[in-house]
């Protein structure tokens, strides 16, 4: 039996199974209290991929949350995808959370203890970074190519009329392109300069990744206090109705999926940065929208 | 809490999602079937990353003005042979140029 691995969280609970919040309405119900969180009740506990039990393995003072998966499931599937979300969204209502990376399996658990033997600093480290922050995903669509066109417009009177050698041609042709590309990155610049701005002082980190394709001005990942997310979601809205042009989309709360950090090795097992895009790309469009409270 | 994803243009988003999607490829298909072209895939991503890196600094040295005219002639004909090359052997394999990028997960895109 291979191990499916969802999660570390900063708790350490008793036991080896452990069931967590089955749903948001009971984890918020108060009679859910520490004591429920025994071996008992594994019925209850969330399901995971194949509708397996998750439970919680601990080490040391982390919890590594799992399922037991048969050798012979496929796991590359969109309902992997969304069991994966719904676990760590799960453990997100009740612990700091390090979600692993899509499709994270070990088959054997000594392999699985090594790996977080190996990384168990790096854990607490980012369990602490994280702590009390939710991320929220901040995508800015512009109208790229009606401002590429334009600025191509403006460069094309600059080009000569004259023959030339051939390796010339050949430079001044990419040196023409290279210009163009190069302002258009400069007016992208001051954009999300405006953009960030809003946002940045609400958050205490980011990630901002420029131009994914022509038309995609920023896909941008902000970890935001607790205490200042309804600040954060204000600045979203502010910024909304001064955004002229440019069209906003935010998701989120999610768990600090851009977030994690390793310092000893780069081996991709966690969080990873297109997590998030994966997840939204495939829910339902009708479950893409709604409202947070 | 619940999450939101909130947008007045959610298919325009979707829409731009999906290019990116296809335009990042998650990992070299290498099987018995298609060995060579996987192979080839790979070698051809590290050759068009090591020609774009050249371009991109001799566009930086002719904004700056340190090549001479002939100088500028030699270089934008070994680019232009370069270029002309790695078009035909995309050709052989079957490649796009959109095919030749890496994800390197955390570090991000190769290109």
């Amino acid at each position: 039996m291979r191990l499916y691995v969802y999660a570390i969280i900063d708790s350490n609970p008793e036991g080896i199974v452990l069931p967590i919040p089955f749903s948001r309405q009971k984890s918020r119900d108060p009679d859910l209290s520490g004591k429920e969180r025994t071996n008992s009740g594994v019925e209850e506990s969330i399901k995971g991929l194949s509708e397996a039990p998750v439970y919680t393995i601990p080490y040391r003072d982390i919890g590594i949350v799992v399922s037991d998966l048969d050798p012979q499931v496929q796991i590359e599937t969109k309902e992997s995808i969304l069991k994966h979300e719904e676990v760590v969204e799960a453990l997100m209502d009740r612990f700091t959370v390090l979600p692993m990376r899509l499709y994270t399996v070990f088959s054997k658990k000594e392999d699985m203890f090594l790996k977080v033997k190996n990384h168990y600093e790096d854990f607490v480290e980012n369990l602490d970074r994280v702590r009390d922050k939710r991320e929220y995903g901040i995508k800015v669509i512009w109208a790229g190519d009606i401002i590429k066109e334009r600025i191509i417009n403006a460069h094309k009177n600059e080009s000569p009329a004259h023959p030339e050698q051939s390796g010339i041609k050949f430079m001044k042709e990419k040196f023409e392109k290279y210009k163009i590309d190069k302002e258009f990155e400069e007016e992208a610049d001051r954009c999300i300069a405006i953009v960030d701005g809003f946002l940045s002082r609400h958050a205490s980190e980011k990630k901002l990744e420029k131009l994914k394709t022509d038309n995609l001005l920023l896909s941008a990942s902000y970890l935001v206090d607790n205490e200042k997310r309804d600040d954060f979601k204000k600045a979203f809205e502010e910024l909304k109705s001064s955004g002229g042009d440019l069209k906003f989309m935010l998701s989120g709360p999610w768990p600090a999926y851009n977030f994690i950090t390793l310092s000893h090795s780069v081996d991709g097992k966690f969080g990873g940065p297109d997590l998030i895009e994966t997840i939204l790309q495939h829910k339902d469009p009708e479950k893409k929208e709604g409202r947070d409270e | 809490m619940s999450k939101t994803v909130e947008t007045d243009s959610l298919e325009i988003f979707a829409n731009e999602m999906e290019k990116v999607k296809g335009a990042l490829p998650k990992k070299i298909e290498a099987n018995p079937e298609n060995a060579e072209k996987g192979l080839a895939k790979l070698v051809l991503t590290l050759i068009e990353l090591i020609r774009k890196l050249m371009e991109k600094q001799a566009m930086r040295r002719v904004e700056a003005g340190s090549l001479t005219d002939e100088e500028i002639e030699r270089v934008g004909e070994t680019l232009e042979k370069l270029e002309n090359k790695m078009k035909e052997l995309k050709e052989i394999f079957g490649l796009k140029d959109e095919e030749l990028n890496l994800n390197l997960g955390p570090l991000g895109d190769l290109m």
